[in-house]
């Protein structure tokens, strides 16, 4: 009885990452070459420059906040680092400054939400208006081609069977988790989400924890800005349209709260993943693009009801 | 037909546990009938039940007027005569007053909304009810009292044969609550039973005709008030005889430990306040809601910025721009309102303790997770938090429970000064005495508590002094041997010139 008692509060607990499960289980059944291991690796490397921003969306939506403009940051930071990576300069200064653009254009979020008390919704649309014409008037409109071999290499190669991409992830997701559960400012960024009056009278610097969640969602954007243009080997000012959305999705399905506060890193992993496999079990049926859209759709908006109704039933 | 609402043999079960275990409630009409128990004891679940929020467990049945009552919603409870006024208040602060008076029935002519028939008649409740606002005002620009009374007008508007209010006075100045019971007369002259919801004996005593007594989720007994003491009631609600019910223990009391001077607000909700308190002593700080009390202990805490004045911490000047500064020196403050300032509610009991004294639960400059877990459990035990596991969502905890996680996570920090904004608003009998007890040994460990509190028995109960406030301005200071009623009051209302 305590027993059965257990593993339903377990089952409603883990449920994404049941319906997860579920879903390779079906995809499998229905195309045997699903699960092989090329196609693994495939949907790790599908998955990985939005799990990235998914990482740094999770930051600023458990704090309470909410970022529009990592799409646009990606492209941006995808120019500068496709004009710094033609061969010029040793990779690490178009990385670098990938980087320190898109952590810009966070803390100009950050700063705009926290001390000018703009909603975040309206400070990042600003923001994300802006950064893409910026990423047009910086790269005149036009994409920016010959990245060298070396800049290609980064995301084609792979390191023991797995793509650099998967490991660049890797990387982020166990900083990231560890940052969150474990540091003294994983545990405030939770705090303020949860209850921001509440956190600043508890003696925690509001602003501050605020700038830096938007500042880390823009790093981890400039970062992936590098990866894709190294992945797609050129710059694009039109790419990266929607990014923020999928991070966002990859959030909420894995369990993260709109309303901040709440969201376990793996369950950000398990969203990530379970959109990424969606993409990509369409993809190998078969499913023109079109359709994928509307069953990406449906299935977003099902797997959390699912885990909504889940829930509530335990309480 | 003797009773308008009969609820007989109602059970309810959630998982795991039995909120309600046959109870029964019969309301005459015209009387004002309180329900009183503990936080827990199924008083509020009982009242969702007939507002249709709940189901309740087959069998048992409900009888309203005589005839068999059942809603599955509040829209049907309200369309059958039963209102309720919520504890929390709930109006739709940016629409005016008439459409909060029709909000979900809105009057209608050729399918649209009869703004001008709303107004009208909105205006002729209102003047009824001899409140002076304008029914095109917005509920924004509204006092809370004024709030709850467009509530009851609306109750009122839809015919409400029963209305519940619960913890009608919790936010609302003394002056109003007088306002408030006239309104509540009118209302049971004309028939109108009112279930009345409050943890204020007082109130019980003056307004209320008879009292049903409710303890985990079992029904007690109903008797006249007439025929009651306080004493009884209180043996009634929690079970065992309460010979004091504001436990005072004794202090040595030492040398100046705190002092504010001269505290002026930048926005002048207080204007020059000073105080001082001593180790080993509660200071208590008096006044009507709206006085400047918690204006007064936000600003020295950081909150709100001041103007002018200087703070003292252990005879060091403190310069104070946020609450860390002050934290730092060993102050802590339990805000007015859990809710808002106090609970992150979504977080874990153990989230919330760990809120302000994170330091103290690293290893290596890494969180513990089990130091964590072992600090809340010390707490749970010390302060007698009734709570699953450390790992309950603290928004379903009952507000006593709250209460004490809120002074568990700043007790944590350890610090010297602990001042306290309505601690004991809104939770019962049995948990306010053990918050007495706590502030009690706090002061014998040579600490200092400073306690703002509406209601005065508490403060007489268990201060050393009382400071008193009014309008902003420090009115004057009761010693206990002073103390009275009368002399605080006077205090508390003193026009200023």
């Amino acid at each position: 009885m305590k027993e059965t008692k257990r593993i339903n509060t377990l089952i409603s607990e883990y449920f994404i990452f049941v319906i997860f499960i579920a879903l390779v289980i079906v995809l499998t059944c229905l195309k045997p070459s699903f699960i092989t291991p090329g196609n693994l690796v495939n949907i790790l490397k599908q998955a990985s420059i939005n799990g990235i921003l998914a990482f740094g969306m999770m930051f600023v939506i458990v704090a309470g906040g909410f970022d529009m403009s990592v799409g646009s940051t990606v492209a941006f930071t995808g120019i500068l680092a496709a004009m710094l990576g033609q061969g010029d300069y040793p990779l690490i200064v178009p990385l670098i400054v990938a980087m320190l653009a898109g952590l810009a254009v966070g803390v100009v979020n950050g700063v705009g939400v926290a001390v000018g008390n703009l909603p975040p919704f309206i400070m990042t649309l600003g923001t994300m208006t802006a950064v893409r014409g910026l990423a047009l008037v910086v790269s005149k409109g036009k994409p920016v081609i010959g990245i060298s071999a070396e800049y290609k290499a980064v995301a084609a190669s792979s390191f023991c069977g797995i793509p650099m991409l998967a490991v660049f992830l890797v990387i982020i997701i166990a900083i990231c988790s560890f940052v969150l559960s474990k540091t003294v400012y994983g545990r405030r960024v939770y705090a303020c989400g949860g209850n921001l009056l509440a956190a600043r009278v508890s003696g925690i610097n509001t602003t501050k924890i605020r700038i830096s969640t938007f500042a880390i969602a823009g790093l981890l954007a400039g970062l992936s800005g590098f990866l894709m243009t190294s992945r797609v080997t050129i710059g694009q000012p039109t790419a990266a349209e929607s990014y923020e959305m999928d991070a966002i999705t990859a959030c909420v399905v894995g369990g993260v709260s709109m309303s901040g506060g709440v969201g376990k890193p793996w369950g950000v992993v398990v969203g990530c993943l379970l959109i990424t496999v969606i993409a990509n079990g369409l993809d190998i049926m078969g499913v023109s693009s079109h359709w994928q859209r509307i069953v990406k759709g449906v299935i977003i908006v099902l797997a959390v009801l699912i885990d909504i109704k889940g829930k509530s039933k335990k309480n | 037909m003797e009773y308008v609402l009969e609820m007989k043999d109602i059970s309810k079960t959630f998982p795991g546990v039995v909120a309600l275990d046959h109870v029964q409630l019969q309301v005459r009409p015209g009387e004002v009938h309180a329900l009183m128990g503990e936080n827990g004891a199924g008083k509020s679940t009982l009242m969702k039940i007939l507002m249709g929020i709940y189901t309740k467990d087959p069998g048992g049945e409900i009888l309203f007027d005589g005839k068999p009552y059942n809603a599955s919603n509040p829209k049907e409870a309200m369309d059958m005569g039963v209102a309720m006024i919520h504890q929390e208040l709930n109006p739709i602060l940016d629409m005016t007053v008439y459409e909060n008076i029709f909000v979900g029935r809105e009057l209608r002519k050729n399918g649209l909304v009869d703004k001008k028939a709303e107004i009208e008649e909105a205006q002729k409740l209102i003047e009824e009810c001899g409140l002076h606002v304008s029914p095109r005002e917005t509920l924004r620009n509204l006092t809370v009292a004024q709030c709850q009374l467009i509530e009851i007008i609306k109750a009122i508007s839809i015919n409400a044969k029963v209305i519940i209010m619960d913890e009608p006075t919790a936010a609302i100045t003394e002056r109003e609550v007088e306002l408030l019971f006239e309104h509540i007369h009118r209302l049971t002259k004309k028939g109108v039973a009112i279930i009345y919801i409050s943890h204020r004996m007082a109130e019980i005593f003056s307004i209320c005709d008879r009292v049903s007594v409710y303890r985990d989720g079992r029904y007690i007994g109903t008797d006249d008030t007439a025929n009651l003491s306080e004493a009884q009631l209180i043996k009634m609600m929690v079970g065992r005889e309460i010979s004091d019910v504001y436990p005072k223990l004794e202090a040595d009391i030492g040398e100046v430990i705190f002092e504010a001077k001269n505290i002026v607000r930048a926005d002048n909700t207080v204007k020059g306040v000073s105080l001082a308190v001593r180790r080993g002593e509660i200071l208590g700080i008096g006044g009507l809601v709206g006085a400047g009390r918690s204006e007064l202990v936000e600003g020295i805490f950081g909150i709100h910025p001041l103007s002018s004045g200087e703070i003292f911490v252990k005879g060091k000047k403190v310069k104070v721009s946020s609450p860390q500064d002050i934290i730092k020196e060993g102050v802590a403050l339990i805000t007015e309102d859990r809710k808002v300032t106090g609970l992150n509610l979504s977080g874990t009991v153990n989230d919330n303790i760990a809120m302000v004294a994170i330091k103290k639960l690293l290893t290596n400059g890494l969180y513990n997770k089990n130091k964590a877990y072992k600090a809340s459990q010390e707490y749970i035990e010390k302060l007698n938090i009734k709570t699953p596991s450390v790992n309950q969502i603290v928004g379903n905890l009952s507000g006593g429970n709250q209460q004490k996680i809120v002074i568990a996570k700043w007790l944590l920090n350890e610090p010297d000064i602990i001042i306290l904004d309505e601690p004991t608003r809104g939770i019962d009998v049995g948990a306010k005495r053990d918050i007495y007890l706590l502030l009690g040994k706090l002061v014998q460990q040579g600490k200092a508590v400073i306690m703002i509190s509406s209601e005065i028995p508490e403060l007489m109960g268990i201060c050393d002094r009382i400071a008193v406030m009014c309008e902003g301005n420090y009115s004057g200071e009761v010693k206990r041997e002073e103390f009275s009623q009368e002399r605080i009051m006077t205090l508390a209302s003193a026009i200023t010139v």
